[in-house]
């Protein structure tokens, strides 16, 4: 991990061309859409071999409080996953005895704000964007997961693959009964 | 000190038989029995709090919930530990809106009344403003419990000044908490952080899960079991080797393989710590415990606190009304156990039993529509089936507690249930029958006793 661009949140970054920010983004909605129709495989494919997806838990302190609770990644997590580890929650899907997955929860990804910024590394970009993930499930089950996301996607060849993706769900209890979502 | 609600006196026997094995559904989702729980449950029994590693210093603290009381977990400076109301006497306000942190004061927002971390009354904004006589300062901090109480670094609290000591409220089940609190040298700590999430069910659903449902696991888990371990299922039960074993309501489900928890929580590197450790686990704890501790099993401490020893996720279901519970999740490792074991439990035990575990997924949706379902008008006067296993209780020269055999049992579900009518209908805690009377003594030895338990 140490060999690839870094997550750190600038106020000054690099702003990537008009063409590379509508690769991206274009990238980011196919991702959404893939995730929308439960389409993992598709989406597994966009996952470098050395990703790490993480999502925190964020507990609620006072500002003056500098505990890390984003970084720190001995803390607890929603997520804190290699590409292998995805996949194993992935293959839960696959077993035909997911009961909460039948009947099909009905998901919408919309991905807002999209900036890209160039990195050290040539062929890697940093993606800040905000996620709205609306679940309805069964007859009235419903909940709405929002939060910010920053992402590494690196070029390969003509397409672009996930490297590293810290989303921030905004909740300190999480207002659902599970998580059988990705952000 | 009593804490009554006026006018109830209903007879809370009509809603179960546990001899007969069932249940009436109307516990779990009537808004009356929901109140007087909160009475005679929550605000009478020893409850758990915190574990003492997420408080190491001086002014530390965290808040939780007794019950729906708001509470203050505050460590002090000669390193006792306070837990006290949430909640300002002036008016009542919250005057810690952290989850945690470290302080010397809380300060409420509304009129700046100061409290130091004992809850003791320091001052407040522009305090001319009373006259002599207008306020003691002594009788107006922040209300503490009536016990705090610490078992092996779980630090539990009561509002119950008759509550007996939390050894003899824990009492025999001491035996098998041992198996997670104390199977190395050091003792436990939990991970930092809570991950906390909403379930629309009645929070006995959770517990009465984790006390003895071992039967759910194979049938419901069946994804999660093959997520984790390459297509692999649930491992198979030996009937005649596993047991459940019931003490004043906590409970402990378990095998004697040895693995079974270990397998399903996926992580190869936990099961060879394990493996390595066990012969100095067998000499700590007696060859029984060491051969129970990762076996499939899962227990419940009454009223709401529930755990996986092995797989290493520690919860507890806070009730939010009849029908909704708040279930806060920690992961526990042994103290003295390498930076990158203590990385590989946390890391198995959210994808396992965090809110997106293989496990955890298929859970909440049972509960909730157990709770939900239940409600209908006519559905909830039909009886609910808890006979599994209802003939196969035995003598065990070994385990303590009420013990059954054969690990798809209701036997701990009718125990919790039994404790449950036990405080819902006796108004005298010391009258309550000990289920089943203690073996071991009050003195803090949860060792195997040579003649006592014969190996």
């Amino acid at each position: 991990m140490t060999d690839t661009a870094t997550l750190e949140r600038t106020c000054e970054g690099t702003t990537a061309s008009l063409e590379l920010t509508h690769a991206l983004t274009q990238t980011l909605y196919r991702e959404a859409r893939l995730l929308d129709d439960e389409h993992y495989k598709a989406w597994a494919s966009m996952l470098a071999e050395d990703l790490h997806y993480h999502m925190p838990g964020i507990e609620t302190r006072y500002r003056r409080d500098k505990t890390e609770q984003v970084t720190d990644l001995t803390r607890m997590a929603y997520y804190n996953d290699s590409k292998p580890e995805i996949l194993k929650r992935l293959s839960r899907l696959e077993t035909g005895t997911a009961w909460s997955e039948d009947p099909a929860t009905r998901y919408t990804h919309i991905i807002t704000n999209v900036e890209v910024e160039l990195t050290e590394k040539a062929d890697e970009f940093r993606v800040y964007s905000n996620f709205y993930a609306y679940r309805n499930r069964n007859e009235r089950d419903e909940d709405s997961l929002i939060g910010n996301r920053i992402d590494i996607w690196r070029q390969v060849g003509n397409s672009f693959q996930l490297v590293k993706r810290r989303a921030i769900l905004k909740h300190n209890v999480m207002l659902s009964k599970n998580l059988n979502i990705y952000v | 000190m009593r804490f009554e609600r006026i006018g109830r006196e209903p007879d809370y026997s009509r809603y179960m038989d546990l001899k007969e094995g069932w249940l009436d559904r109307r516990i779990f989702s009537d808004a009356d029995i929901y109140e007087e729980e909160l009475y005679r449950i929550f605000a009478r029994s020893w409850l758990f709090v915190a574990h003492e590693s997420q408080i190491p210093n001086s002014g530390d603290f965290l808040t939780t919930h007794m019950g729906e009381d708001a509470v203050i977990v505050a460590r002090q400076p000669d390193g006792s530990i306070r837990v006290m109301l949430n909640s300002c006497p002036h008016r009542g306000n919250k005057v810690c809106f952290a989850d945690a942190g470290n302080t010397r004061r809380f300060v409420c927002n509304y009129h700046g009344w100061a409290f130091d971390t004992a809850g003791d009354l320091k001052g407040m904004h522009e305090e001319y403003c009373y006259d002599a006589g207008d306020i003691d300062f002594k009788n107006h901090g922040l209300k503490n419990v009536a016990k705090v109480g610490n078992y092996k670094g779980l630090v539990f609290a009561t509002f119950n000044s008759d509550a007996p000591s939390l050894e003899a409220w824990l009492g025999d089940f001491r035996w098998y908490l041992d198996m997670i609190l104390d199977n190395e040298e050091g003792g436990t700590e939990f991970i930092g952080g809570c991950i906390k999430s909403v379930i629309s069910a009645n929070w006995k659903f959770g517990v009465e899960n984790f006390i003895g449902d071992a039967y759910h696991a194979g049938w419901t888990h069946d994804s999660g079991t093959r997520s984790m371990n390459n297509g692999q299922p649930f491992p198979p039960i030996d009937m005649d080797n596993s047991y459940h074993a019931s003490v004043n309501g906590h409970g402990w489900e378990f095998g004697t393989e040895g693995v079974g928890d270990l397998f399903l929580l996926g992580r190869p590197k936990v099961m060879d710590y394990y493996n390595k450790i066990r012969p100095k686990m067998a000499e700590r704890l007696g060859e029984m415990r060491s051969k129970i501790f990762g076996s499939v099993a899962s227990a419940s401490i009454f009223p709401n606190v529930s755990f996986l020893p092995g797989i290493s996720t520690f919860r507890q279901w806070q009730p939010k009304g009849p029908m909704q519970f708040e279930l806060k999740t920690w992961v526990i490792v042994n103290k003295n156990m390498p930076d990158d074991i203590k990385e590989e439990v946390t890391k198995g035990v959210m994808q396992t039993f965090g809110p997106g575990g293989t496990f955890e997924m298929d859970d909440g949706e049972n509960w909730e529509n157990c709770t939900t379902v239940n409600r209908g008008v006519v559905t909830r006067h039909e009886r609910l089936h808890y006979r599994c296993g209802i003939g196969r209780q035995i003598e065990h020269d070994t385990l303590p507690g009420i013990v059954y055999r054969g690990q798809y049992n209701d036997a701990n579900q009718r125990g919790f249930y039994q404790r449950w009518l036990d405080m819902m209908t006796h108004d005298e805690f010391g009258k309550m029958p000990a289920r089943p009377e203690p073996q071991l003594g009050n003195v803090g030895e949860t060792r195997d006793l040579p003649g006592l338990f014969a190996l």
